[in-house]
């Protein structure tokens, strides 16, 4: 527990910068006769940590995510007006004495297929060791979010939500 | 040379007034300085909030035309002070105000993390409205393909049924003819279906993967069959017509039928059923 309070305490020292190295971000569709995710590891992401706290910008290519099948993820790209929209952002800010330890709830302010949506305290599990946070959680976003017409199969449209999984790993800069 | 001596109590006014001169540098300090961007350009307009941390007591005030701001009457202590200005990542600085002495702070803002400063290009993150159309326009398209392709299953099994009561020496002219009006509406339905995929806008930079292969492989199998089909049917059908066996080429209509619906029904499993 010592350790992780400590970790605590270096996450938010200033200044310090934070660089995503990898992740996994993962997104579920559901449909009566399908169940499809989505997996991408082109995700590229930044964190500046100053005096009172720390703004995180995490960005993904929507063409980089891959289900599988090319013609699904085109169609896809089409549905979330990838086209026009070509990423999708993730932007937070963690106060100064964000209680990083097993969990932290952070609020996320997120762009895609050209809307905004936010999500008020996203539940996240931390592991920190030394200078290397791996991060990993599930946001909540549903299609209606983000004004996206539900495609359908058969007449029948998928499901609203369409959780997504992250789970990164990021090292700090000095 | 004398000096004149008053001894008297000072009067209640007077301590007053003496009360109020020695603590009004005490109570009235004055906060101040100016917001700057990166690159020292002054920011006009930015909210300052300075929230003094032993009760939570804010006070709000934005900077002028100069980027400057003023924030009088504060008690000693430390404060938070917040700077938030549109375009920037607000910017927090703890500020201690000392009895009697008036500070100057000056805030610099920075932009928020940008797509640029994580590495992307412009081309990467600027998408266009062209770009966007082509995917609809494919979209669309390969939806009315796809309609297409399912309704030309009802004539394409129609016209195998039939098939198999053409071909006898006893048969009437009349199932010949069904079979091939048959046979022509599935070939129709069949070529506008395919010119919808085949004409469907290309994406560039799409590495084709998944069962859209087999589907696009099994092309191969039924589009050249489509059309040997009806040619080797109609050669068949003026055969039969002029009372002769069908023999020849002709004769391997029927094999070439079966193989071609085999493999579009096959087609619309392999985009139709999770492997």
């Amino acid at each position: 527990m010592t350790f992780l309070l400590l970790s605590v305490l270096t996450l938010t020292q200033t200044p310090s910068r934070w660089v995503l190295d990898s992740s996994t971000v993962r997104y579920h569709v559901s449909h009566p006769l399908h169940q499809v995710d989505g997996v991408s590891h082109g995700a590229r992401g930044k964190g500046v940590c100053q005096a009172r706290g720390c703004e995180f910008l995490i960005a993904v290519p929507i063409r980089s995510f891959d289900s599988g099948d090319s013609n699904r993820d085109l169609h896809m790209l089409q549905t979330v007006r990838g086209g026009q929209f070509p990423i999708v952002t993730v932007r937070t800010q963690l106060p100064e004495g964000a209680q990083l330890s097993d969990s932290v709830y952070a609020d996320l302010e997120i762009e895609f297929a050209g809307q905004t949506a936010h999500y008020a305290r996203v539940p996240f599990h931390v592991v920190m060791n030394g200078n290397e946070a791996r991060v990993s959680g599930t946001i909540p976003a549903t299609i209606a979010d983000f004004k996206i017409d539900p495609p359908s199969l058969l007449t029948i449209p998928i499901k609203n939500d369409i959780p997504v999984y992250v789970e990164s790993t990021w090292h700090r800069e000095k | 040379m004398r000096i004149l001596v008053i001894r008297a109590p000072p009067h209640p006014a007077a301590l007053i007034l003496l009360g109020l001169v020695l603590s009004g540098p005490l109570r009235a300090q004055t906060l101040s300085g100016v917001v700057t961007a990166p690159s020292g350009a002054v920011v006009p307009n930015a909210k300052v909030s300075l929230k003094r941390i032993t009760d939570g007591l804010t006070t709000e005030t934005r900077t002028n035309s100069t980027g400057s701001y003023k924030v009088a009457d504060l008690m000693p202590g430390d404060y938070e002070l917040t700077v938030t200005a549109e375009g920037y990542s607000p910017s927090t600085v703890t500020v201690t105000m000392v009895a009697g002495v008036n500070q100057s702070t000056d805030v610099q803002v920075r932009p928020p993390l940008s797509l640029e400063d994580l590495g992307f290009s412009a081309a990467q993150t600027q998408g266009s409205a062209e770009e966007q159309a082509r995917l609809d326009k494919r979209s669309h398209m390969l939806k009315v393909h796809q309609r297409l392709g399912l309704l030309t299953t009802i004539p394409l099994a129609a016209t195998v049924i039939t098939g198999t009561f053409a071909g006898g020496r006893a048969t009437q002219s009349t199932t010949r003819d069904v079979h091939a009006v048959l046979g022509t509406l599935t070939a129709g339905l069949y070529f506008t279906s395919a010119s919808f995929a085949i004409f469907a806008p290309k994406i560039p930079g799409t590495r084709v993967h998944g069962p859209i292969r087999l589907h696009k492989a099994l092309a191969w199998i039924h589009g050249p069959g489509m059309i040997l089909t009806p040619v080797l049917g109609a050669m068949a059908y003026a055969q039969r017509s002029r009372g002769e066996r069908v023999h020849g080429i002709a004769s391997a209509h029927s094999v070439v039928a079966v193989v071609t619906a085999a493999a579009y029904g096959a087609s619309i499993l392999s985009v139709s059923v999770k492997f």
